[in-house]
């Protein structure tokens, strides 16, 4: 995994080192808070319902055993022993104190990371897929690319006040494990008719309040033309965004309103007038970068294992976590290995302290000391022996983290919502809990098969609702919540904006409902159909009626 | 500086403490309280008025930030909206009241 050069070990001391003379001046009135808050956003600290929350940045999802540790040891100093997993693979904080972050941020910056441009309106965090580097179906490793945007985005002076922020997913494979389509740009990487890697391109991708599944750009970019060229696709955003009025200031409003080949027509203008051998990476820097993302070294194994076949054959507990929560990787005689952050009664994407220290333990022990954040608010270990497998399942099940639920409906994204977030219009984890509840028993979980459930807390949409098989936006008048539903979403490659049904429900109401929509898809399916298939299959008009029970 | 009263019947001054985070009440004695029973609850205007020029002033001398009134139920002595209840409540789930209560982190 990419390492710090002199030059990022030297931006990121300097920032810690400025964002503490910053908190001080603040602390002694020297600026006011309408001249602090932008410099606390841009380094990642919002100020929410009850408290700061700090949000941390983990490169496109990829961090080490050394790392998490230091997670983990932040949480118990500096918080209340827990961390939360995003969907876009960062790590949250929800209860730091204003006079103890520039040592947060000092800690941080002693493993390599920092909280740079988790908020603002710049270039976030690059996100990509979690299974980089590990599994077969991809072109090559993504991260390589991402790192390189990385690079480019930070700090970047002419982008740090954009219209609004602006969101960069990179992937490499045909399934989509990054949501490349909801995002400002997303880029796939792919091989053309004559075997040269390049990039797909999509933009004007997004979810909030007015969603849109994002558009090809450029079906094939070379790949020495990419930073110039969203370079230029940065330019004409910079220009031409909405900075009169918020709600239409992203850059997916900006390509609906111009049309995309008039965009099109746009950024190429741009482009002519754009020197890209001052701007595109020399191959060498290319190659430097990607040496850092090379794979660790494999044994040399047989794909079965006799070991992990007895194991799989005497442990139904094991060998239903098998089929759920492992992927194939690349290598033969090793798997990717999906650990839920979804048990029954914790907040999705809730970690503490202990069981980030017990993944980075396991992770030494057998995935070479890397582990990978996902959007599906879940961790990763990307290269771990199919020997290894029962050995670790013991492990996680001794720090409850061997829930076999991946995919399934009890992995539900769940944004914080009201019992967190200052923007909430009604909480997101007591439905999710609920709705994990009443789905509790294992067997009907997997006998329902892929299903995902997404739960946004309002119309921002940080839960993804808008894109899940059943998407839940929760909502509240006159003190009394309830919640919309949305049917046929879809975050893959097949990406789609789901249906509104139509009026909201209460909570027991929308259990019960939820309830009725599985047993009619379950009675109703054809053979191998998920639940977003049968809904593509027939239409919303029955799923609606035994939804509403009508 | 604290956004001018435009709120209904009893009125609550609610801030962030601003080197902690933590949410805060002011009280009669136009101090800061962690907790909402400790909350000066007013609709007389003259108060109001105090109450306002208290958070300007301490917002303006760095102890708290984000300073706002809240309408309060006449009756049940509650926040009006339903977003406040969350402030005064704290989180209805909370991964920590979770360690703590299982002992186990």
């Amino acid at each position: 995994m990419y390492r710090y050069d002199e030059f990022d070990h030297d931006i990121v001391q300097s920032r810690v080192a400025q964002f503490r003379d910053q908190v001080q001046r603040r602390l002694e009135g020297a600026i006011t808070e309408d001249q602090f808050k932008p410099l606390r956003l841009q380094n990642g600290l919002y100020l929410q319902l009850h408290a700061y929350m700090l949000r941390v940045a983990i490169p496109y999802g990829t961090l080490n055993s050394k790392q998490i540790r230091q997670l983990a040891m932040i949480a118990d100093k500096y918080d209340r022993g827990y961390g939360h997993v995003t969907t876009r693979q960062n790590m949250q904080y929800n209860w730091p104190e204003l006079t103890d972050v520039p040592d947060i941020l000092q800690d941080l910056a002693d493993v390599e990371m920092h909280a740079f441009q988790t908020s603002g309106n710049c270039i976030r965090n690059v996100t990509s897929d979690p299974y980089a580097g590990a599994t077969s179906e991809e072109v090559e490793d993504p991260r390589p690319t991402a790192e390189l945007l990385r690079q480019w985005s930070t700090i970047h002076p002419e982008f740090a006040f954009l219209p609004r922020k602006f969101k960069i997913a990179v992937t490499a494979s045909k399934s989509d494990r990054a949501v490349i389509r909801a995002h400002d740009i997303g880029i796939e990487i792919v091989r053309n008719d004559a075997g040269e890697v390049g990039y797909h391109v999509l933009v004007g991708g997004g979810l909030g309040r007015t969603p849109i599944i994002g558009v090809t750009l450029r079906a094939f970019l070379p790949r020495v033309e990419l930073l110039p060229y969203l370079e230029a696709v940065m330019r004409v955003y910079n220009r031409y965004g909405r900075r009169d009025n918020k709600y239409k200031a992203r850059i997916k409003i900006l390509v609906q309103e111009t049309g995309i080949e008039d965009f099109k027509a746009q950024v190429d203008a741009e482009y002519e007038t754009l020197d890209p051998a001052e701007i595109a990476v020399s191959d060498s820097e290319v190659a430097r970068i990607a040496a850092y993302f090379a794979p660790p070294e494999f044994e040399a194994l047989s794909d079965e294992d006799a070991e992990f076949d007895a194991a799989y054959k005497a442990d139904a507990s094991f060998a239903n976590w098998v089929d759920t929560n492992i992927a194939t990787h690349k290598a033969p005689g090793y798997a990717i290995v999906n650990i839920s952050l979804k048990p029954l009664d914790r907040a999705p994407g809730d970690i503490t302290s202990d069981q980030m220290r017990a993944a980075g333990d396991l992770a030494d022990e057998f995935s070479f000391s890397e582990l990978r954040t996902t959007h599906q608010q879940n961790i990763v270990l990307p290269h771990v022996k199919k020997s290894d497998l029962p050995a670790l399942f013991k492990a996680l099940a001794a720090h409850k983290m061997a829930d076999a639920n991946i995919g399934l409906i009890g992995d539900i994204i769940c944004c914080p919502g009201m019992d967190f977030c200052a923007l909430a219009t009604a909480r997101s984890i007591p439905i999710s809990q609920a709705i994990s509840e009443r789905f509790s028993d294992p067997a009907r979980q997997r006998a329902i098969g892929e299903m995902q459930i997404k739960i946004s807390g309002c119309i921002n949409a940080c839960g993804h609702h808008h894109v899940g098989h059943i998407g839940i936006l929760g909502l509240e008048k006159a003190g009394v919540e309830f919640y919309q539903v949305k049917l046929g979403g879809d975050a893959s490659e097949t990406a789609a904006v789901g249906d509104v049904t139509g009026p909201g429900f209460s909570h027991d109401e929308l259990l019960d409902g939820i309830d009725r929509l599985v047993d009619f898809y379950m009675s109703t399916r054809e053979e191998g159909e998920r639940f977003i298939d049968s809904y593509r299959r027939l239409g919303m008009a029955p799923f609606k009626e035994v939804l509403y029970g009508t | 500086m604290s956004a001018k009263h435009k709120g209904k019947g009893p009125q609550a001054l609610t801030a962030n403490h601003l080197r902690e985070g933590f949410v805060v009440w002011l009280t009669p004695d136009m101090g800061w309280s962690p907790h909402f029973k400790d909350a000066l609850l007013s609709e007389d205007e003259t108060v109001i008025d105090q109450m306002q020029a208290q958070g300007d002033k301490d917002d303006s001398d760095n102890l708290i930030t984000g300073v706002y009134f809240i309408d309060v139920d006449a009756e049940t002595k509650l926040p009006a909206r339903y977003r406040e209840r969350f402030r005064v409540g704290g989180p209805s789930y909370d991964t920590a009241a979770h360690i703590k209560k299982h002992g186990v982190r």
